[in-house]
């Protein structure tokens, strides 16, 4: 190419739309559907209406979320407009009025359910941002957005709380539901883990499965203290005969002979003992039934959340948690062999970053269940009055406004993060675009941690390989090069896996037509 | 900025917020000032140079214990502390609301809380309608009525002193109180309490009115221009305010071609087409 096409190229890559294109993009998403889909997710709300001898269960339906634009309503209730400039004079926030449709429901138990009340009320304000598809100055012309008195040059991607300018920082994880081999120590001995941050709907778990100095394999995950052996586990998940469990991690002869020796060791043999025994370590002291109701609800709970997924069967989640743990296995026997190196954490394949529509999805779900526990405070106390029950009466809007608001305005997260939003620097213009498009990696700053701080070959083309500040943060915080384009979720996962299943991938669940017997192969 | 009044006492223009000053729009005397800054902090008192903080939360009139209460945390604990620590949270619980009365104000504070915040009302004028609340409390007046009533009352209250008046079938659509338990509780804390409320002043309506009709500015300006004039010839008088505010955007909103029927316009200020109507044809005769 020549320099004037590369300048061209350059020149579009810089345009004006495309400076916070990330953080639009990621939070017209988020608008868009990511709202819908955290409110989908709820559904109900349950209250403890109808515990009570001769009373009729109520519980609340969640439907549709709607918003508008954002607009300010004045102490003498006059609504209008508000622009980005207002809001900053005026020390106001930016947000518009979120609507959502609630069927307040009486009965199912002797009773046929009835429709109490319905009705699409307002439940709070969501900060709006710049520029964004619900902003009231996005498809303004230059001339337009003189005459309200913007700045035309102004890139937008950020939050206006209470008239400050926040920007929500983009932060670098490592990749969630993905297999990580390494080394660790324990005891002086160098033993090999597999680790897998499974993360479903705001759930994160950390599932690590380890060989220790015996060449046991032991698995640990959340609400199990300590681990549990490899092989009760498996069994649990209903993976029972030895041929099948060994063929399932690996055909290799070494790895073979090293699965045998686990065999050996198994303390169970079959599906009900395994769950007896995980049973014990859960809820040890309690009632047999009780135990095995527990064991069951940690599988199906707390073991891998990333393998469910809508209409598939419990017994084929189950079946599948067990063949992904045979994979976790041949990962740690393949590294104890030398067979594979481990896994490189500061690698950008094993990176993904959170943009704004990630981080306010976060907010929105706490929010949203914040406003849950109050509306069932709200009902069962209106009940307990003898009060008509009404959504309008049981909706309070400032508890989601102030869930949403607050975090952005002092940047303390939900999930402890804090400096997730910061303030717009406007020391020049450079600045902004410089910190819209800045990144931050959540390790902290105290420690060396000299390998995350060194600058990756993996990042060419995707990271500025000199823009990071001198000082602790050095490394820790970096920015977009130019020309990087960030690639963003699939949105239809079941047309990915057809696709997949079309292309000869088998054993894909939830899919018709493929051979269950290979699956995760 | 705690300014008493919303006029300038010179002028009667209305007053604005101006940095650390109460500025009078019109005649641009400033009417009250207040050097403190109550921003966050400007530097670190602390060790580490993270939290600027040095102090919790101001006191608020909007809750129970004035926000001055305890905690405990859910710092990450294991065993027997942690259910040790949940037993005590729970006794807590229990303790800070410790009388019946507290539970009551509790209740209707949150009922206030959320009236405010359908309405969409300052928070200055949530706490003082919560004050109102107590001292209805203190005064005993909430004997035999009932306590969503005197929450609503509260609100009613608030925003006829701070002259943004709603009208009273607007709050009963959003409260939990009915019409009857708002007048039984407005009339108690009234009689009780002397309660610093003048007729209403139609022009307090006319915004409201306005935007839910969908009118814009323009119009809303000629309602008030009407408004005076109606105020001039004593067609206020002894009429329903909100019935006078409905006819002179009607009739603003006719000069200006605007599309408002009577009957729109009179829903929205909750009263008939003829008390509307009535206003109307007196106002177009002077």
């Amino acid at each position: 190419m020549n320099r004037e096409a590369r300048r061209a190229v350059s020149r579009e890559y810089f345009s004006q739309e495309r400076l916070a294109e990330h953080h639009f993009r990621s939070f017209n998403n988020f608008l868009d559907r990511g709202m819908q889909r955290v409110v989908d997710e709820k559904e109900t709300i349950e209250t403890d209406i109808g515990d009570k001898e001769g009373q009729e269960p109520v519980y609340v339906e969640l439907g549709d979320v709607r918003m508008t634009t954002p607009r300010v309503r004045e102490a003498d209730g006059s609504e209008e407009l508000l622009y980005p400039q207002e809001a900053r004079l005026r020390n106001i926030t930016y947000a518009a009025p979120v609507f959502m449709e609630m069927k307040i429901i009486r009965g199912g138990e002797e009773e046929p359910e009835t429709v109490v009340d319905q009705t699409e009320t307002k439940v709070g304000r969501m900060p709006i941002m710049v520029g964004s598809n619900k902003c009231n100055i996005s498809g303004f012309s230059d001339e337009e957005l003189v005459e309200i008195g913007e700045d035309p040059v102004d890139p937008g991607g950020y939050f206006i709380v209470n008239g400050s300018e926040r920007v929500l920082m983009t932060s670098e994880d490592l990749a969630p539901n993905k297999i990580l081999a390494e080394y660790d120590s324990k005891y002086g001995d160098e033993i090999q883990v597999a680790k897998t941050f499974s993360q479903r709907r705001g759930y994160r778990a950390l599932v690590l499965c380890e060989r220790n100095r015996e060449g046991l394999l032991e698995v640990s995950f959340p609400s199990v203290s300590g681990s549990v052996d490899f092989v009760t586990l498996v069994r649990a998940l209903g993976l029972e005969s030895d041929e099948e469990i060994v063929h399932r991690v690996s055909d290799d002869p070494e790895i073979v002979k090293f699965m045998l020796e686990n065999l050996e060791e198994a303390s169970v043999q079959t599906e009900e003992e395994a769950i007896e025994t995980l049973g014990e370590r859960v809820a040890s002291g309690q009632g047999k039934n009780y135990q095995l109701k527990r064991a069951n609800y940690v599988i199906d709970r707390y073991l891998l959340p990333h393998l469910h997924e809508e209409g598939v069967e419990e017994e084929d989640v189950r079946i599948n948690k067990a063949y992904y743990l045979c994979r976790m296995a041949e990962a740690c026997f393949e590294l104890a062999l030398d067979r594979r190196e481990s896994d490189d954490k500061d690698h950008y394949a094993n990176k993904r970053l959170k943009v704004s529509g990630d981080l306010m999805t976060d907010l929105f779900r706490t929010a949203l269940n914040k406003l849950a526990r109050d509306v069932k405070y709200q009902l069962e106390r209106a009940n307990m009055r003898n009060r008509q029950l009404t959504v309008n009466t049981v909706v309070r809007s400032d508890v989601l406004t102030e869930r949403l608001e607050h975090p952005i305005a002092t940047g303390n997260w939900v999930g402890g993060r804090s400096g997730v939003s910061q303030l717009v620097d406007r020391t020049d213009y450079m600045g902004v675009l410089s910190h819209l498009r800045r990144l931050r990696s959540p390790l902290s700053r105290s420690q060396p941690h000299f390998e995350a701080r060194d600058l990756h070959a993996t990042q060419w083309g995707r990271i500025c390989p000199s823009e990071t500040p001198e000082g602790p943060n050095c490394g820790l915080v970096k920015n977009f090069a130019q020309a990087m384009e960030l690639s963003q979720n699939v949105e239809d996962e079941q047309g990915l896996k057809r696709e997949l299943a079309s292309m000869g991938v088998e054993g894909i669940p939830g899919i018709e037509g493929v051979d269950r017997a290979s699956a995760d192969d | 900025m705690a300014t008493s009044t919303t006029v300038c006492p010179e002028c009667d223009g209305r007053i604005r917020a101006d940095g650390d000053e109460a500025v009078c729009s019109e005649c641009g005397l400033v009417v009250a000032e207040d050097r403190i800054d109550r921003g966050p902090e400007w530097r670190s008192f602390a060790d580490d140079d993270r939290d600027p903080r040095r102090t919790g939360a101001p006191l608020t009139r909007s809750r129970h214990d004035r926000g001055l209460s305890t905690e405990i945390g859910h710092t990450r604990v294991k065993g027997r502390k942690r259910r040790q620590w949940a037993r005590m949270r729970r006794q807590h619980t229990r303790a800070r609301m410790s009388s019946k009365r507290d539970r009551n104000k509790v209740y209707g504070f949150t009922e206030i809380r959320r009236l405010v915040s359908a309405a969409g009302l300052p928070d200055s004028l949530r706490d003082q309608a919560c004050s109102l609340f107590e001292s209805a409390q203190e005064a005993d007046l909430l004997c035999g009525r009932s306590l969503e009533g005197f929450a609503a009352a509260a609100v009613y209250v608030a925003c006829r002193v701070a002259g943004v008046s709603r009208t009273r079938s607007e709050l009963v659509a959003d409260a939990k109180a009915d019409a009857n338990e708002l007048r039984a509780a407005f009339d108690a804390m009234n009689r009780e309490l002397g309660l610093p409320v003048g007729p209403i002043d139609p022009a307090e309506y006319l915004p409201r009115f306005a935007t839910e009709l969908g009118l814009d500015a323009t119009v809303e300006r000629a309602a008030r221009e009407y408004l005076d004039v109606a105020r001039d010839e004593g067609l206020t008088n002894g009429r329903n305010p909100c019935g006078v505010a409905a006819a002179c955007l009607y009739a603003a909103a006719r000069d200006d071609g605007a599309d408002c029927t009577q009957a729109a316009a009179a829903d929205v200020a909750d009263v008939t087409p003829v008390t509307l109507r009535s206003s109307y044809v007196e106002l177009r005769d002077r």
